[in-house]
């Protein structure tokens, strides 16, 4: 069973947090100041911790960076109220792996906490050819190829198939798309997203041929093999 | 915004004008007065005097007459008298007056008439009188009256004195007594012009003088801490709504979405709970929008800034919402200068701030309509419209669309929330960048000026764009 630490100090949040990775089959470990999290962060094995960035002892930037110079590889969410750029950059930069913005969709955050996940089992940075079913995608020539068929890319287009390739079969939120393909960090309405998908779509999945690209109902969309 | 206060309007200056205006009437009245007694006393007298030797001669015998008149002319040193005698035809027998002058009349009343006397070149008020005498001769006796022609001189002399030495310094001194005042006012006006644009923390200065404006100044003063200060708590109380609002939305979203994700697509009741889903995330997004302007007016913001080409940030917005419009058939256009256009400032809030004005631009503008994005080199900067073809923005709304919740009466059927441009309106200020709403025969156009100047506009270019051209749109 997969294993999550929770350093949360507000009950009712870490409660909710608690709850959607219960749903999600996850086994959470809760603890509400940023000395035990470390502790703990140190002392076991967890596949990932959330980290909330102000807590009442310490800074969650502490946490983290100290984690990372004790050699903790473990991936972490640093959930924060701050919600500007400046503060995300800095969660980043002190050795966070994504940062959610209080309050956030419990869909959004085990979203992100699946593609931290998967990031960790298949850390294979070198790959230059992606593969999902008769779907390829060259990154060294940056051509996309469905059934050999060349695809007529742009490059904005090009990056979304990239990001939807590197992470087939896991539900990417329209704002986890929005972060990584454009990397803006601002709400611009759902319509946004999905105009720039349902262009991809026309591309890639051509009428005829099984759909790649899947939306799902409430949270985003993923790609991976028909069934 | 306001008129320059002129010169010539001030308190002092016209306070100064009245007063001199007053106190040159005042002295012409007076001198007038004086001419006119003086001229008076003067006339009398030499019509007595007149009179007095016409009497004195009409008493003579007339065959002694001509020696007597000679007798007694010959010491009038000053040459103030003349005179002549005429026999009963009119011509003269003897004396300095060789004609009876036109319309005198032999009745022993002295009138004035205009002559050259004793051979001064210029005529002067001469008095003159003639008589009858017993043998029918006609006396004419006549006296210089040139002192009061002396007199009115002097005195209309001293009044034009007087005027143009009052009233000129007068004016002088109005205006150079009105350049503090004036100066003062100004500084005044651009103070409160700073707090009609939004800075609450300005104040009024004071000179310290204590006089009647800096009572008023620090009457307004104390005005604007109360408003502050209720800003300040509005503000709070906003902020701490949207804040203690957004745990409890947040818990009843995720509710929502777990009966989402146990809810099968076909149910009859997915369609209402998919509703409810979009519904709260509306009002999530608008909290979010609410703290984030809060947090935009923190000025530390500033300290981020970094260089960065502006052309750029709007290829990028222009490529964001470039699908959206091909969605609704809009012809997207932009017209940006080859090169780069380096400012000071933050990428992602100004992507932020110009896509929310393109957003809007593409939402508000109907199917098959126009936006485009056309940036301009100017003297001063740079600026940026962006323009549609949309319903535009009625006159009397164009100040009101910047404000938190504003929702112009066109936009009441598309969705949005009236936020969108408060946060632009944020972003650019901490920016310093002002935004204006244009004034188009059709549509809408808002500009941002980019002041002030651009660090650097390197025209050579860096990249060649497919769309270039400064082209004016039409």
């Amino acid at each position: 069973m997969r294993r999550i630490l929770t350093i949360e100090d507000d009950a009712a949040t870490a409660r909710e947090i608690i709850s959607e990775l219960h749903a999600n089959g996850f086994e959470v470990d809760w603890v509400s100041t940023a000395r035990e999290g470390l502790l703990r962060a140190v002392g076991s094995v967890y596949d990932l911790i959330t980290l909330d960035r102000m807590l009442p002892d310490l800074d969650g930037l502490a946490v983290v960076t100290t984690m990372r110079q004790v050699g903790v590889q473990t991936p972490v969410l640093m959930i924060s109220a701050l919600s500007d750029v400046d503060e995300r950059v800095r969660g980043l930069r002190a050795g966070g792996d994504d940062y959610l913005t209080k309050p956030f969709a419990p869909d959004e955050m085990s979203a992100r906490i699946e593609v931290l996940l998967r990031r960790r089992q298949t850390a294979a940075p070198n790959i230059t050819l992606l593969r999902v079913h008769d779907l390829e995608l060259d990154l060294i020539s940056r051509v996309g190829r469905r059934r050999g068929i060349d695809l007529d890319l742009q490059p904005t287009e090009f990056k979304l198939l990239e990001v939807m390739m590197r992470n087939s079969g896991q539900v990417l939120t329209r704002m986890m798309l929005f972060e990584a393909v454009w990397d803006f960090h601002f709400d611009p309405g759902t319509n946004l997203v999905n105009v720039h998908m349902s262009r991809l779509r026309k591309k890639i999945d051509p009428a005829g041929l099984p759909a790649l690209i899947r939306t799902v109902r409430g949270s985003g969309y993923v790609l991976e093999a028909p069934v | 915004m306001h008129a320059n206060p002129h010169p010539w309007r001030s308190t002092t200056t016209r306070l100064l004008a009245i007063y001199g205006v007053f106190f040159s009437a005042w002295a012409i009245v007076l001198l007038s007065l004086i001419y006119w007694e003086t001229s008076q006393y003067l006339t009398e007298e030499t019509e007595h005097l007149l009179g007095e030797r016409a009497e004195y001669f009409a008493s003579i015998d007339p065959g002694r007459l001509r020696e007597r008149l000679e007798s007694t002319y010959e010491f009038d040193l000053l040459h103030l008298n003349a005179y002549g005698l005429f026999n009963a035809k009119g011509e003269p027998v003897a004396g300095n007056i060789h004609a009876i002058p036109a319309g005198l009349e032999p009745d022993g009343h002295g009138r004035v008439y205009r002559e050259r006397f004793n051979g001064s070149e210029t005529p002067a008020s001469t008095r003159i009188l003639a008589i009858r005498l017993r043998n029918g001769y006609e006396l004419v006796l006549a006296r210089n009256a040139a002192l009061i022609d002396r007199l009115h001189q002097l005195i209309s002399r001293a009044i034009a004195w007087g005027l143009s030495l009052t009233v000129f310094p007068g004016l002088l001194g109005g205006l150079v007594l009105s350049i503090r005042p004036r100066r003062r006012i100004r500084s005044l006006q651009a103070a409160s012009d700073r707090i009609v644009t939004g800075d609450l923390h300005q104040r009024l200065p004071l000179s310290g003088r204590g006089d009647e404006l800096d009572n008023l100044a620090s009457v307004v003063n104390r005005m604007l801490d109360k408003v502050e200060r209720l800003m300040f708590e509005v503000k709070n109380v906003c902020d701490n709504l949207a804040h203690d609002l957004r745990t409890p939305l947040t818990h009843l979203r995720a509710q929502l979405y777990r009966l989402q994700q146990q809810t099968a697509a076909e149910d009859i009741r997915a369609a209402t709970i998919d509703q409810a889903v979009a519904e709260t995330d509306d009002l999530l997004a608008r909290f979010a929008a609410l703290l984030r302007i809060s947090e935009l007016k923190d000025e530390h913001r500033r300290a981020g800034f970094k260089r960065l080409d502006l052309i750029e940030v709007l290829h990028q917005v222009y490529e964001l919402y470039e699908p959206l419009a091909e969605e609704k058939s809009i012809s997207f256009k932009r017209f940006f200068p080859n090169g780069s256009l380096q400012i000071q400032g933050d990428r992602h809030l100004l992507i932020e701030a110009f896509s929310n004005l393109v957003g809007n631009a593409i939402k508000f503008t109907p199917v098959s309509g126009e936006v485009a994005i056309q940036v301009l080199i100017e003297s001063a900067g740079a600026r940026v419209d962006v323009t549609d073809n949309g319903p535009g923005i009625a006159p009397d709304q164009r100040e009101a669309i910047f404000q938190r919740f504003f929702r112009g009466d066109q936009s009441r059927s598309t969705p949005g929330f009236g936020l969108g441009l408060s946060i632009v309106e944020a972003i650019l200020r901490l920016h310093d960048f002002q935004i204006q709403v244009g004034n188009p025969p059709i549509g809408a156009c808002l500009t941002v000026l980019c002041w002030p100047a651009p660090l650097a506009y390197d025209s050579a270019g860096i990249v060649a764009q497919e769309q270039t051209v400064g082209l004016a749109l039409s």
